[in-house]
């Protein structure tokens, strides 16, 4: 591999695309998306299905033409370039190999496209299988493969060419449990070691948070919001982050006196000191509080003061349980806890709730 | 561009002759032909008789199809009983039209080796009705088969698991369950064993006689007999709609239907379903019997083949196979010929046809498919004297030539490849092709190294096909032929119509024979190929 280049940087400025769909009519796919992918590193592109994450994904690898906008990798514009011209190594969904190829042409496919000589196609197949741990299987058809070993045949088969970007549409989803747990950490490993700049693409919010750098959640063909795995998690900007990303309770509350420190919050019948929010703020608006699970403290009736609810629903998920517990009023908050102590909790019981104001952000009410 | 200009020449055209000679009176257009032959009753008669005979052969062939598919698939026969059933059904498929009709004269005629020498019977009639319809049903059963098997097959067992879970019995599920799920399987076969029925042209012409006469026949005795090309036109256009109706009914009902439960994705599979013993023990039964039928006849032609007139002279000789090499030969080398060359010509035109309207966004591609394919479904007798209407006078004179018949089995039987190339680019992911591309491959790169050998099944399927229509076929091209080009097929109709039933029997061995032979070779080359589906004879004819 290369080593000591740190890769290109990959720009994205206002594109859009339009697709005709058949009810619908004229659908706007991805609406003026503008993203910078730092050199080297895994930017995530998240959302729904349906949000143009995927056609963001081809038009960058020039599958499909964008209406407007420019694609820049590095210093080149490449918007108008055909997709054989990009030198890019795109990871499709079901692999993609060649059914017809051997393990071994399939990887060496791109190496024979650009007329490598034979002992150097030998020998970087080789180094690339070895590193992706398939060495030895380089007279296996596709169809002898398990789904692992699909993947890692797929991921072979880019980067043996040295792209300058790579680019993942949901690499994933295709795999159980385990082994797409197992398979991120694989991904992530050698984008790390290789430091190719990434584009990535998955629904999945866990699977995002584990593998990026960087995610830009979109919506409806819109970006809404780029930033780490953390900022996105606790500084959401938007309702719909805020819920796409981890559990949210989201619960009605009214703003008492705020100054520029903190403001001090009325919810669930508690007064309690939070971080101010970004807009302005007055006395006795009415706001949403964000409350993730981990914000809240449980214990069992009477053992400490705070507010009092009771056990809805239980669910018991090993190394922690989680519970729907109903407070007065008919709010229902989503909590978890890792203490064994308290994982016998069965619906009915009452407990008590305690809030930690420092982790509790503030949306408009009636905004999304 | 090139291939539509094809098709309107070679498809297109030669139908709209048929049509307009139909419609051609003295003075311009008339319908006077078409009501003049629908006025003749014998006619009328000879349409009902098609019409009545199509409907029959389709039901029983479908009900023996289905027989068979059953066995198959559900009667745990072992690989071997298997292999064998496979084997002798697709004996008929690879056959001249003649052989069952031949063996049947042996069998049930007059000085039948059953009915008169081994029960003493005399004045038993097969000709007729029966003895069509016997010869026709034998004949065109295993397309219902290939259909119906590859239906019960991909059946998901897990829909009659879940059906025996909530209590129903085996014959409850069978009646609310598996024979539901068939219905488009089942009205596939009736429609394909219909039109082929409908379309057949050799085995009424020796079987059914005058006693029975049906449209294809009159339509050909016109022509041959009586010059009278009108009239054959106009009778073969009253085909055209019923074979028509045909056509569009299995594209556009049953073709929507067909692959509902055909996921390609169920879930884990169970054991399929086991028959109860006395429904098996019959299904064995009809199905050993019918197999042993078909052996039994194809061992009589051989037997005819080597003797010198069975039933009366059990000599042996090697007179009939002497005829066939020596003035016989010139039918076999220009069969040959003829079947050689439009072999490749068929195979590339059905994979450039289906590689073009499955993957490019050219003007009219599903107009084109349709022309295409409906050429193949129109029964022979149309295609040919259409081509004979066309291709006798200028712009383009071809009658006479070897490339008027190639022609026609070309653009008649490459359908079959066209089908094979689309259902196989439907399964393969444009992402393959995307892969291609991002590797850095350009379209052209792309196609040879990508494209190319993944649709070579298709390739070969559509050569098998038409090289086996080149041996065996005779609807259309019985009108085609000439004194420089003759046909294998045309010779075995001469051979019985002069009653030299053993030389008819020594060429049909030869085309069995040389059929079989291509088919191996082209199924060690699907082996070569390294593809699921290899190997299997039947699979390439199912297309």
């Amino acid at each position: 591999m290369r080593g000591g280049e740190r890769g290109v940087a990959v720009r994205l400025e206002g594109l859009s695309k339009r697709f005709v769909h058949g009810a619908k009519g004229e659908v706007a796919a991805v609406s003026d998306v503008s993203l910078e992918i730092p050199p080297g590193t895994l930017m995530t592109l998240l959302g729904p299905s349906g949000c143009g994450k995927t056609t963001c994904l081809r038009m960058v690898a020039g599958f499909v033409v964008p209406e407007a906008g420019r694609i820049w990798i590095g210093d080149r514009d490449v918007t108008g370039l055909a997709a054989n011209h990009r030198n890019i190594g795109f990871v499709f969904q079901n692999y993609a190999l060649f059914p017809h190829l051997t393990v071994f042409e399939n990887v060496a496919y791109g190496l024979r496209v650009k007329k490598r000589p034979a002992p150097e196609i030998v020998e970087r197949v080789r180094r690339v299988l070895a590193l992706v741990g398939l060495s030895g299987y380089d007279s296996q058809f596709p169809n002898q493969l398990s789904g692992g070993e699909q993947q890692r045949v797929a991921l072979a088969r880019v980067i043996v060419v040295e792209p300058a970007v790579l680019l993942f549409d949901e690499p994933l989803s295709n795999l159980d449990a385990k082994l797409r747990i197992q398979m991120r950490a694989e991904i992530q490993r050698l984008q790390r070691a290789l430091a190719i700049t990434t584009l990535y693409v998955t629904h999945d919010q866990e699977e995002a948070m584990a593998i990026s750098d960087r995610v830009a959640v979109m919506r409806r063909g819109a970006l809404l919001q780029v930033g780490t795995p953390h900022e996105l998690y606790y500084a959401p900007r938007s309702l719909f982050v805020a819920q796409f990303i981890g559990r949210a309770n989201l619960v009605p509350a009214v703003i008492g006196t705020a100054t520029a420190e903190g403001v001090a919050l009325t919810v669930l019948g508690e007064v309690c000191p939070v971080p101010a929010p970004e807009w302005p703020v007055a006395p006795g608006m009415r706001v949403r509080a964000l409350v993730r699970p981990e914000a809240v403290g449980l214990a069992r009736a009477g053992t400490r003061a705070g507010i009092p609810g009771k056990v809805m629903e239980a669910l018991f998920l090993g190394e922690k349980s989680e519970y729907a517990v109903e407070v007065a009023g008919g709010e229902r908050l989503t909590v978890t806890t890792s203490d064994p102590a308290l994982a016998d909790l069965r619906p009915g019981d009452a407990v008590t709730l305690t809030l930690r104001g420092e982790l509790i952000r503030l949306f408009p009410e009636g905004r999304e | 561009m090139v291939l539509w200009a094809a098709l309107a020449l070679f498809v297109c055209y030669p139908l709209a002759r048929v049509v307009t000679e139909a419609f051609h009176g003295e003075a311009g257009f008339s319908l006077g032909a078409v009501g003049a032959v629908l006025g003749h009753w014998a006619n009328r008669q000879a349409l009902w008789n098609s019409l009545v005979l199509a409907t029959l052969v389709g039901v029983g062939g479908t009900a023996l199809g289905f027989a068979f598919a059953l066995a198959v698939v559900r009667a745990r026969l072992g690989r071997v009983v298997t292999f064998l059933l496979d084997a002798v059904t697709v004996l008929p498929l690879i056959s001249p039209p003649f052989v069952s009709a031949i063996a049947i004269i042996f069998s049930f005629g007059p000085r039948g080796f059953l009915t008169y020498h081994l029960l003493g019977l005399s004045g038993v009639q097969i000709y007729g009705l029966t003895g069509t319809l016997l010869s026709e049903v034998l004949t065109y059963f295993p397309l219902a088969y290939l259909t119906l098997r590859g239906v019960l097959a991909s059946l998901d067992p897990n829909l009659e698991d879940m059906a025996l879970s909530l209590g129903a019995g085996r014959g409850h599920i069978f009646r609310t369950v598996t024979l539901p799920l068939t219905v488009p399987g089942l009205a596939n076969s009736f429609l394909l064993c219909f039109a082929a029925s409908l379309a057949d042209f050799a085995t009424p012409l020796i079987l059914a006689g005058q006693r029975y006469p049906v449209l294809p026949t009159q339509a050909y005795l016109q022509i041959t007999g009586l010059y009278d090309f009108h009239g054959g036109a106009a009778l073969s256009l009253v085909l055209l709609g019923p074979a028509l109706v045909v056509f569009l009914l299995q594209r556009y009902w049953v073709g929507r239907r067909v692959f509902v439960t055909v996921t390609g994705r169920a879930g884990p599979r169970g054991e399929r379903p086991r028959l109860g013993a006395l429904a098996r023990s019959v299904l064995i039964a009809v199905c050993g019997l019918t197999a042993l039928l078909i052996l039994y006849f194809y061992a009589l032609i051989f037997v005819a083949s080597i003797v010198r007139a069975l039933g009366a002279n059990h000599a042996l000789t090697a007179a009939h196979y002497r005829v066939v090499v020596t003035t016989g030969w010139k039918a076999v080398r220009d069969t040959l010929i003829i079947a050689l060359i439009g072999m490749p010509l068929g195979g590339l035109y059905g994979v450039a046809l289906g590689y073009l309207v499955t993957r490019t966004e050219a003007a009219g591609r599903r107009w084109m498919e349709f022309v295409a394919l409906m050429n193949y479904a129109l029964p022979g007798t149309i295609v040919g004297i259409g081509y004979l209407l066309a291709f006798n006078r200028p712009p383009l004179v071809l009658t006479g030539t070897a490339a008027i018949i190639i022609a026609c089995y070309v653009f008649r039987y490459s359908p079959a490849g066209i089908r094979a190339t689309v259902a196989l680019l439907q399964q393969i992911d444009q992402a393959l092709e995307e892969a291609s591309t991002s590797l850095g491959a350009s379209r052209l790169v792309t196609f040879r190294r990508v494209v190319l050998p993944l649709v070579l099944p298709a390739f070969l399927a559509g050569l098998a096909v038409v090289f086996i229509r080149s041996m065996t076929a005779i609807s259309a091209t019985i009108f085609l032929v000439s004194v420089n080009w003759t046909l294998l097929t045309v010779r075995i109709l001469e051979a019985i119509t002069e009653l030299e039933l053993g030389t008819a029997s020594a060429f049909a061995m030869l085309v069995i024979a040389l059929v079989y032979a291509m088919l191996t070779l082209l199924g060690w080359g699907l082996r070569r190929l390294r593809t699921r589906e290899a190997g299997a004879v039947a699979s390439l004819l199912e297309a």
